[in-house]
């Protein structure tokens, strides 16, 4: 009673703070809404009381419910937002498409928001600029277009995006478009050099 | 052909496209290669990077890049190969060679189209009509006049004596020029040497197109550094480029004496200073260092006890105490590290080491780091020719490149403490090989074998790092050494190099650099002799050729075969 349980899903919230997703704990919330109901039913039942029979020694436990009822409404509410702004990351992260895991950990309502967000985003990229752009390729500004790339495995012959062919052997040095070496650095083939 | 103009000939030509480039394992080539990959990083020149280790290396590498490739630099590997005929490259496709190995391949200097020396050029090379004949149409007027026969019989005869004098002439005068070119090509070939810095020629390039930075210029010292320390110039030559460079530095540090004109503690300060030639004593100790490095070691004898009082007896008149001298150099009483350079000079004036001292430069950043280049340039080649296992030979030598970066600077810790290990392996190997009289003079040779399984042979599988202990273990012997004539000879050494395969790793230096040929090394056409002469399973690989590697069993038929040939 009196915001015990609201209490636990924020800090559930709170666990997952390095941007993993946990399930939604859709009991929890459930349990956090009844118990709203119960504050709710109890202050009007009061209120009824006072108003036909003029007590007034109730009001301070009206004014305690009331508190608890919008503390609770305010924590659900962060729960919430807070879970959706994780998955937004998510988006910018991963791309249009989530990962089985994190999918399997989405409320349904959340799972229809984000496929609403993708598109809103996907439409406002395509109208930029005269053929779109991809805003999530570059989230801080790149400082130069080339980067230096050190390869890590025998990757073979990789075809850049002007037709020029490069073999990625094992302890050899590049100097690449930062564009096009990108997701291979993503998947561990090169590794990008800071010096 | 030799570049003459660097920056319109070469890089302006390779700006905007891409490039392959080929840097082989020393330490002077990886500064090259950072001051090149700097200036590419400038002007977003695509590149790709290629360690190389010997000749077969290069081949291999050429032919897997060598797709849609137009332009190949290569940085001290490939002026000494006939490029064209063992790459077998298309036709536009040009070779940039910056290589200080000596002598050229002429082929590749008289090549106009395809191959393109950076370096300058030099009088000892033979000049092309000595060498080459354009025309090869000798013989065929003979032929011409040979088949109409329509003269008279008195008249062709006469005919045919100033036919066949002439043609005896033109012979004899052919003969002349083989003989010539013959002996012109011996000289020329014949003895193994070094030229100018390669990354003194990329720092010159950078400074050409105002792109030279204190970290430019840091990393030409160190790589000319690295050539004095493997001997591949001498001191006087070292003099001369340091104080080439010492222009350059004045410029780059130029700052008012005044308190509020001094940069920043944590930019980079270089300064030029003489300073001693003791291997890592700021890393070390005072007195490991005297132990350990090559000038002090020999010219001690401390190899015996009585050498080993006199390092005492040079403390002692140092007046530092033995504790001090023993413990971290960073960790010394603070006032006797400030005096402890000047007492040594004076000390070892008395000792007979007038040439402790060396002009040299020092690198400043922060209050923590201060390197001296002879300093770096040990821990790259430690780096570089590491004999741990966790990596393969290409990354140790990217682990090289990485260290000479300033964010680098755990690794270039890590170097020191290598080197300190290649240091101590060597000087417990000169003095096994003293006590037990294993260098052994063969007349107008010395040599030694490292035994397998002594305790330090894997570090000698590397060829630095043998050259390094073979140059010490010739002075040391020649020190210690009552035979006068010890001092005119070179030495040849072999250690072990797999012992799964059984081969070993053979290098010949020169006599001791006091003497007048000194950087001259014969070794590379004699071994080539030695090993045709008794068919011995030998490999050319490195660049230089003073180094080979050998079958274990070939040994002794080889030594053989090269005391026969050099006396």
């Amino acid at each position: 009673m009196f915001g015990e349980k609201v209490l636990e899903l924020v800090q559930e919230l709170q666990r997952s703070r390095d941007g993993t997703m946990l399930p939604f704990n859709e009991d929890g919330v459930r349990k956090v809404l009844e118990e709203m109901k119960a504050l709710y039913d109890q202050n009007q039942a009061d209120v009824v009381s006072t108003r036909e029979e003029g007590q007034s020694g109730l009001f301070s436990g009206v004014q305690l419910r009331h508190t608890c009822l919008e503390r609770n409404q305010r924590c659900l509410l962060a729960y919430l937002h807070n879970r959706l702004a994780i998955i937004r990351n998510m988006r910018w992260e991963f791309g249009s498409v989530l990962p089985a895991d994190v999918k399997q950990n989405l409320s349904d309502q959340e799972f229809q928001w984000f496929t609403k967000y993708n598109k809103s985003l996907a439409s406002y990229m395509r109208s930029l600029g005269t053929g779109g752009l991809d805003l999530t390729q570059d989230r801080k500004p790149p400082k130069s277009l080339y980067i230096e790339v050190r390869c890590l495995v025998d990757h073979g012959e990789f075809e850049t995006e002007d037709g020029t062919i490069i073999v990625l052997k094992k302890n050899s040095q590049h100097f690449l478009q930062r564009s096009q070496c990108e997701h291979l650095i993503r998947q561990g083939v090169l590794e990008h050099i800071l010096s | 052909m030799f570049v003459t103009d660097i920056r319109k000939d070469f890089y302006e030509k390779v700006l905007h496209k891409r490039v392959l480039v080929l840097v082989s394992f020393d330490v002077d080539a990886i500064c090259a290669c950072k001051i090149l990959k700097a200036l590419f990083h400038c002007d977003s020149v695509q590149y790709t990077l290629v360690p190389v280790a010997g000749k077969m290396d290069w081949e291999r590498v050429f032919s897997e890049h060598a797709e849609q490739l137009e332009f190949v630099v290569m940085i001290n590997c490939g002026a000494t190969l006939d490029i064209l005929e063992t790459l077998q490259p298309e036709e536009n496709v040009t070779f940039f060679v910056c290589d200080s190995h000596r002598p050229m391949d002429l082929v590749n200097v008289y090549n106009d189209t395809q191959v393109k020396l950076l370096m300058s050029p030099e009088e000892s090379i033979p000049k092309y009509e000595d060498i080459f004949r354009d025309d090869e149409s000798d013989d065929e007027d003979d032929i011409g006049n040979d088949s109409d026969g329509s003269e008279p019989n008195g008249k062709r005869r006469r005919f045919d004596e100033d036919v066949l004098e002439r043609r005896m002439e033109r012979r004899r005068k052919r003969r002349e020029w083989d003989g010539h070119r013959h002996q012109l090509l011996f000289d020329y070939e014949e003895f193994s040497g070094y030229g100018q810095s390669a990354a003194m020629i990329m720092y010159d390039l950078a400074w050409k197109m105002s792109k030279d930075t204190n970290d430019l210029l840091w990393w030409a010292i160190v790589g000319l550094t690295d050539q004095l320390l493997s001997k591949k110039i001498d001191r006087e030559t070292y003099v001369l480029e340091a104080t080439e460079l010492n222009r350059h530095v004045a410029r780059h540090n130029h700052r008012g004496d005044e308190e509020e004109d001094s940069v920043s503690i944590n930019s980079m300060r270089i300064s030029f200073t003489s300073e001693l030639q003791l291997a890592l004593y700021r890393h070390w100790s005072l007195f490991e260092s005297l132990r350990h490095s090559s000038y002090t070691a020999c010219n001690l004898k401390l190899w015996t006890l009585k050498g080993f009082k006199k390092l005492h007896e040079f403390l002692a008149d140092m007046g530092v105490p033995l504790s001090e001298c023993k413990q971290k150099f960073s960790a010394m009483d603070m006032g006797l590290k400030d005096n402890v350079t000047d007492w040594l000079v004076t000390s070892a004036r008395k000792f007979g080491l007038e040439q402790i001292t060396l002009s040299s430069f020092h690198a400043q950043y922060g209050f923590k780091n201060k390197f001296c280049a002879f300093d770096v340039a040990y821990g790259v080649n430690a780096l570089l020719e590491s004999v741990e296992t966790e990596k393969s030979q290409e990354g140790y030598f990217l682990e090289a490149l990485d260290c000479l970066s300033r964010s680098n600077i755990d690794k270039l810790a890590h170097g020191l403490e290598l080197s300190k290990r290649q240091f101590r392996a060597t000087v417990n190997t000169v003095q096994s090989l003293l006590d037990m009289t294993q260098v052994i003079s063969a007349g107008s040779f010395l040599y030694a074998f490292i035994q397998e399984g002594t305790p330090d042979t894997r570090y000698f599988a590397r060829p630095n790092c043998l050259g390094m202990l073979a140059r010490f273990t010739l002075e040391a012997y020649v020190k210690m050494s009552k035979n006068r004539k010890a001092r005119t000879l070179p030495l040849v050494m072999t250690a072990p190099l797999n012992l799964e395969t059984g081969t070993l790793l053979v290098v010949g230096i020169p006599p001791l650099p006091e003497l007048e040929q000194s950087s001259k090394n014969f070794f590379g056409r004699a071994f080539e002799q030695a090993g045709k002469k008794t068919s011995s399973r030998i490999l050319h690989d490195n660049f230089d050729s003073s180094v080979i590697e050998m079958k274990n069993e070939d040994r002794s038929k080889f030594f053989d075969a090269l005391i026969s040939l050099l006396t």
